[in-house]
Formats: structure tokens, C-alpha cells, sequence
């Protein structure tokens, strides 16, 4: 991909910019290098070792032998319980990933489109830091939190149903239906607000003169809304969906925390894909080989997912060369 | 063409009146939400004051309690806990080390290659800036078992450097400060160029010094990334004296017979305060930065 950066810079040159042209390749070359150097270090290399990594049978620290497609053929198919555990991990985090966006980005708009609205920009400002502060605390901290808020006996959740005359003896983080629900209610309250930062730098770049004219033609404020914000909006729709979307396809820190003990949840029913990896990578047996394929399992799903998305929202006219 | 300006100008005398009085009370609603939406934060502030046994009284001794007799409740015993058996003290600083030297060392990486890829012309430069850019997307934890296996073999696991380098291989702040360069008028840099002065001195002394504001957002960005990151670090570290906080509170909490909770909260109370108070001075940065990926 890089093989450029072998060739030597352009045949030097005649006129005098030319020779200035070749003395600015090498700086060039200089000056990125040290970056070029961790992204293909740390990057592209991971990437590609992965790849080896995920055709061996490598267990802990011992070398492990080239066992081709194996790793792939006994998560996809082959060994019951790997693969019965990747569908569950795939479809947990894909059940994840939905609600989140489904539940953050509509009221993440709403929630910017109302804000931008608010007349005293101090109460806006203020307003907007409120829900933006969660994004900034440590997810660990955020999942014990809420562990304790939803503690059956203790939390703060069944005292205040109890308070209310509603059943509060629901022991939310033990019942299985509940682990999922409750992930996305966490990631709703860590997420949302940075979702309306984005979506709010959008709206005031629109220009108030559009509405203006949209009124005198005798639009409604809620066609305004579908035929001006939306479509200028779209820019900022797609990066939101695409980027939530990767994050949350990448859950771990939530689902690692919430739960005690690294269960993921009673029975593990909230394994994600990345807590699989992890699982099968570094806790118990190493085995480093699987877990490098699940993770480019999961590569491949959010690659093909961010692919997806970009093609049915369109990039807009975000993006300059 | 008798009513031309008349909604835009005048905003000074009736911004109470442009809101209906509907529309003042979404207002009030709206910033009763955005309270209650802090009420976690609230109640985490107020819980690692209280004594072990008074963490998870309902209602809390605020809500319960005359206000004076609630305050007199408070105590530093939790952080006496965290701090003493539990070392936060220790884990804080190697948080605090981490996050500044991994800031550092991004701004000096990326803000290099920003400068080339802003100014100068040499082969493969539009591909590679285009390659960056895809490497934004992808998703790094996919793979953490190669990355613990590279660091390995790099001798970077278990070592403090192994949490500070990769880092800087942020492609999101080469594209961040390279926008921001490219602003820069090129008249700038060309009286320097007459004297002599090289690119490596024309990034230093006159692009860096002019690029103040990008550099801030970045290093917020960074900040909040390394500050907040626990996968990579708890792969990496076997040491405890290596733990930063995300770290050392995952190990406090993993203790099954008498869970410090006090401690936990404490802690956890510290690993939050430090980026709230990042925000609250430093707001604006926070927003261009976390919003530099959309500006263009």
C-alpha cells in the first residue's frame, strides 16, 4: 500500500522550482515518517498480523502451527458451541447497536433542534454542557454507577419505584431479559449528549434566511423542518450513525463493568463481540488464534456495516480534498 | 418592502417575547431535564463524602436531612480508604503521567506530519493523506490480541511507553491540524523562507506558535481518549503499580468479599472530577475539537 515511500522522490529537476519540489520530498517524507511509522507499526501491521495470527493455532506463549481456515471454519460452523456462542455474540451486539441508535440519534436531533431554538444563549451553552458531561466520565465509573442504581435491594431505581407504589423488587441486573434493555439505557445517558453537540454545530451553520424565505412562501415551521433542516442536516446524520454505529458495534468497557464479575450479564447473555475476543483471547486459555478471528469476524461485520450505511444516507456534501 | 429587516435586527429588547409562553415553559421543562440528567453525577459527588454504611441510604441525607445536619455528615474517610489501602494516590499519577506524555507526543508526531501534508509537495502525498484518513475508521479493539502480541514483541507490554506511544498514531489529529494549516496565509511562512529558515524551524517557531487553538482541540480530544481509555491498559499492564485509575478501580471492584464500595466510589469520583473540571475551563475547545471531524 505504502510502496511509495521506497521509490526515490520524483528525477530531479531543471528549472528552479522543480529543485525545489525534490528538496521538500525528502522533508516531506521526513516529517511524516515518525507518524507513517506508528500508523504501520501499530495500525496496519496489527491489522495484517491479525490476519496471520487468526490461521494458527496459537495458544498463550507458545508459537502455534498454520492451521489454515480453521479458527474461521469452527466459529462459522464447525464446533457447536463457538459458533452457537459467535451468532449470540453477533446478534447481542447487533441487538445493542440497533437500540442505541434508534434510541440516541432521534432525541439526540430533537434534543439539538429544540436547544438551537432557546433565545438566551447562556441557558444554552449551560444546557448543552449538562448533556454533554456524561460523554467525558470514564465508562467504568459510569457502569458501576448504574450498577448500584439498579441494585435490587439497594439501588436507587426499585427505592424510587417502591416510592412511586410500583413493583420494585425487579432485580434488573439478574434477569436476562433485562441485560440488554439496560446496556442501552447506559449508553443513552453516556451518549446522547455528544450526539446533540455534533448535531447542534450543524444547525447553526443553516442560514436563518432560509427559514425567513420559507415563511414568506408560506411554509410551515414543520415543513421547514423536512425540506430545509433535514437535508442540510444530512452531513451530520451520516457521520453520527456511522460513528455510533462502529462505536457500538466495539461495546466492551459497558457490558465488562455493568455486570459484576465479568459475567456479561446472567448466563452471559450480553457477551459482545468484543467481549468474545477478550474472553477467548486473554482470559482462561490464551487462545489467541480464535480470538484473532473473531476479531476479524468482527472487522469485516463493521467494515461491511459502515460500508452499508454510507451508501443508503450518502456522504452529502461533507468531505473536502 | 416596508417590513424588510424587521426580524433580524432588533434582538436586544424582546428575546423574552420571541418565546411564547409555551414555549417558556419547554424552556423551564428542558432545564429541569437537563438537572435530573445530571442527578448520577450528583449523587456520586455527594456519595464519596459519605461513610461507608450512608452510601446507599434512600432518600440520600440531602433529600432527607435539614441541609446543615446532611453537610456535617460529610468526611474524607472513603478517600482515606482509596488513598491508603487501595492506592489511588499512586494510580492517579500514572494516570496523570500517561494522559500528558501521550498529549505531548501526539502533538509533536502529528503536528509534523500535518505541516508536510499542509504545505509541501512530494510523491504519493494525496494517496497517502487519503490513506490516513481511511485509517481513521478503523476499529481498533477488533484487534487487541495481535496488538498485545506487537507490543509483546516490541518489549512494550507491562511498560508505561506501551501506553504512550501507540497513541500518537492518531490519524484523526494529522487531519484535525492539517485543516487548520492549510488556513494559515502562506504569506507567513514566506518572509521566513528568505531568510533561510528551513521547514523544520517554519513548523516550529511560526506554524505551531499560530496553530494554538488547533493544538488545544486536539490535545482535548487525546485527553479524554487516554484519560477514559481501560481495555488497552488493563491488557497491558501485569504490574499493580502500573495500574492507572480505570485500572486499579476494575481491580478494587473485582474483590468479591467486602467490595470497598466507599473506596470504588472515591475513586471513581476522582477519575470523573478530572475531566469535568478539563471542561469546564476549557469548554470551547472541547466542542471544536470533539466537533472537528464534521466542521468541513
Amino acid at each position: 500500500m505504502f510502496t511509495s515511500a521506497a521509490q526515490p522522490p520524483l528525477p530531479a529537476a531543471q528549472t528552479h522550482p522543480r529543485r525545489r519540489r525534490g528538496r521538500d520530498a525528502l522533508g516531506g517524507w521526513a516529517m511524516v515518517a515518525p507518524f507513517l511509522i506508528l500508523l504501520l507499526v501499530f495500525n496496519l501491521y496489527v491489522f495484517g498480523s491479525g490476519l496471520y495470527l487468526s490461521l494458527t493455532d496459537q495458544q498463550g506463549i507458545n508459537a502455534g502451527d498454520f492451521v489454515g481456515l480453521e479458527n474461521y471454519r469452527d466459529l462459522l460452523f464447525a464446533d457447536e458451541f463457538k459458533a452457537q456462542d459467535l451468532y449470540r455474540a453477533i446478534g447481542t451486539t447487533f441487538l445493542y447497536t440497533l437500540g442505541c441508535l434508534a434510541t440516541q440519534v432521534p432525541v439526540a436531533f430533537a434534543l439539538a433542534y429544540v436547544l438551537n431554538t432557546i433565545p438566551f444563549r447562556r441557558l444554552r451553552t449551560a444546557l448543552r454542557a449538562a448533556f454533554f458531561l456524561p460523554v467525558l466520565i470514564n465508562t467504568v465509573v459510569i457502569a458501576l454507577l448504574f450498577r448500584m442504581f439498579f441494585n435490587r435491594d439497594q439501588g436507587i431505581v426499585n427505592q424510587l419505584l417502591g416510592a412511586l407504589g410500583l413493583p420494585s423488587h425487579v432485580d434488573w441486573l439478574m434477569n436476562s431479559q433485562w441485560a440488554l434493555p439496560l446496556l442501552v439505557v447506559v449508553s443513552f445517558w453516556q451518549w446522547t449528549g455528544f450526539h446533540t453537540v455534533y448535531f447542534l454545530a450543524q444547525l447553526q451553520t443553516i442560514d436563518p434566511a432560509l427559514y425567513e424565505a420559507a415563511r414568506l412562501d408560506g411554509i410551515t415551521p414543520f415543513g421547514a423542518l423536512l425540506r430545509i433542516t433535514l437535508p442540510l442536516m444530512r452531513p451530520a446524520i451520516t457521520f453520527v450513525m456511522v460513528t455510533a454505529a462502529i462505536g457500538g458495534l466495539q461495546m466492551f468497557d459497558l457490558v465488562f463493568m455493568l455486570f459484576p464479575n465479568a459475567t456479561y450479564g446472567p448466563g452471559g447473555v450480553a457477551k459482545t463481540l468484543v467481549a468474545y475476543i477478550y474472553d477467548q483471547g486473554f482470559s482462561q486459555q490464551f487462545l489467541t488464534g480464535v480470538a484473532s478471528a473473531i476479531g476479524w469476524i468482527t472487522f469485516l461485520i463493521i467494515a461491511a456495516v459502515s460500508i452499508l450505511q454510507l451508501r443508503v444516507l450518502g456522504l452529502g456534501k461533507h468531505g473536502e480534498a | 418592502m416596508a417590513v424588510p429587516v424587521a426580524g433580524k435586527r432588533p434582538r436586544r429588547p424582546g428575546r423574552l417575547k420571541r418565546l411564547s409562553p409555551l414555549g417558556l415553559l419547554g424552556v423551564a421543562l428542558l432545564s429541569l431535564a437537563g438537572l435530573l440528567y445530571l442527578y448520577p453525577l450528583f449523587w456520586l459527588l455527594d456519595a464519596s463524602f459519605r461513610r461507608a454504611v450512608d452510601i446507599f441510604q434512600f432518600p440520600p441525607a440531602l433529600f432527607r436531612e435539614p441541609l446543615l445536619t446532611a453537610l456535617r455528615g460529610y468526611t474524607l474517610e472513603s478517600f482515606r480508604h482509596a488513598f491508603g489501602h487501595w492506592h489511588v494516590g499512586w494510580a492517579f499519577g500514572v494516570s496523570v503521567l500517561t494522559t500528558l506524555a501521550g498529549i505531548a507526543l501526539t502533538l509533536l508526531v502529528c503536528s509534523l506530519a500535518a505541516y508536510a501534508f499542509a504545505f509541501l509537495e512530494f510523491p504519493g502525498r494525496r494517496a497517502l493523506f487519503a490513506a490516513i484518513l481511511a485509517s481513521m475508521m478503523l476499529p481498533m479493539t477488533t484487534m487487541i490480541t495481535p496488538f498485545y502480541r506487537v507490543l509483546r514483541s516490541l518489549g512494550l507490554t507491562n511498560n508505561l511507553l506501551g501506553l504512550i506511544i501507540p497513541y500518537a498514531a492518531s490519524a484523526f489529529g494529522v487531519f484535525l491540524l492539517r485543516q487548520y494549516f492549510i488556513k494559515i496565509p502562506r504569506s507567513f511562512m514566506e518572509a521566513a523562507k528568505v531568510e533561510g529558515a528551513g521547514h523544520l524551524r517554519i513548523w516550529w517557531s511560526i506554524i505551531l506558535p499560530l496553530s494554538r487553538p488547533a493544538l488545544a482541540a486536539l490535545a482535548i480530544v487525546q485527553f479524554r481518549a487516554i484519560w477514559n481509555d481501560f481495555l488497552y491498559p488493563m491488557i497491558i499492564l501485569r504490574s499493580e503499580s502500573l495500574f492507572t485509575l480505570p485500572v486499579r478501580i476494575q481491580v478494587m471492584d473485582s474483590q468479591n468479599f467486602n467490595k470497598p464500595y466507599d473506596a470504588i466510589i472515591s475513586a471513581g469520583f476522582i477519575t470523573a472530577l478530572v475531566p469535568m473540571i478539563a471542561f469546564l475551563v476549557f469548554q470551547r475547545q472541547f466542542i471544536e475539537g470533539l466537533a472537528g471531524g464534521i466542521k468541513e
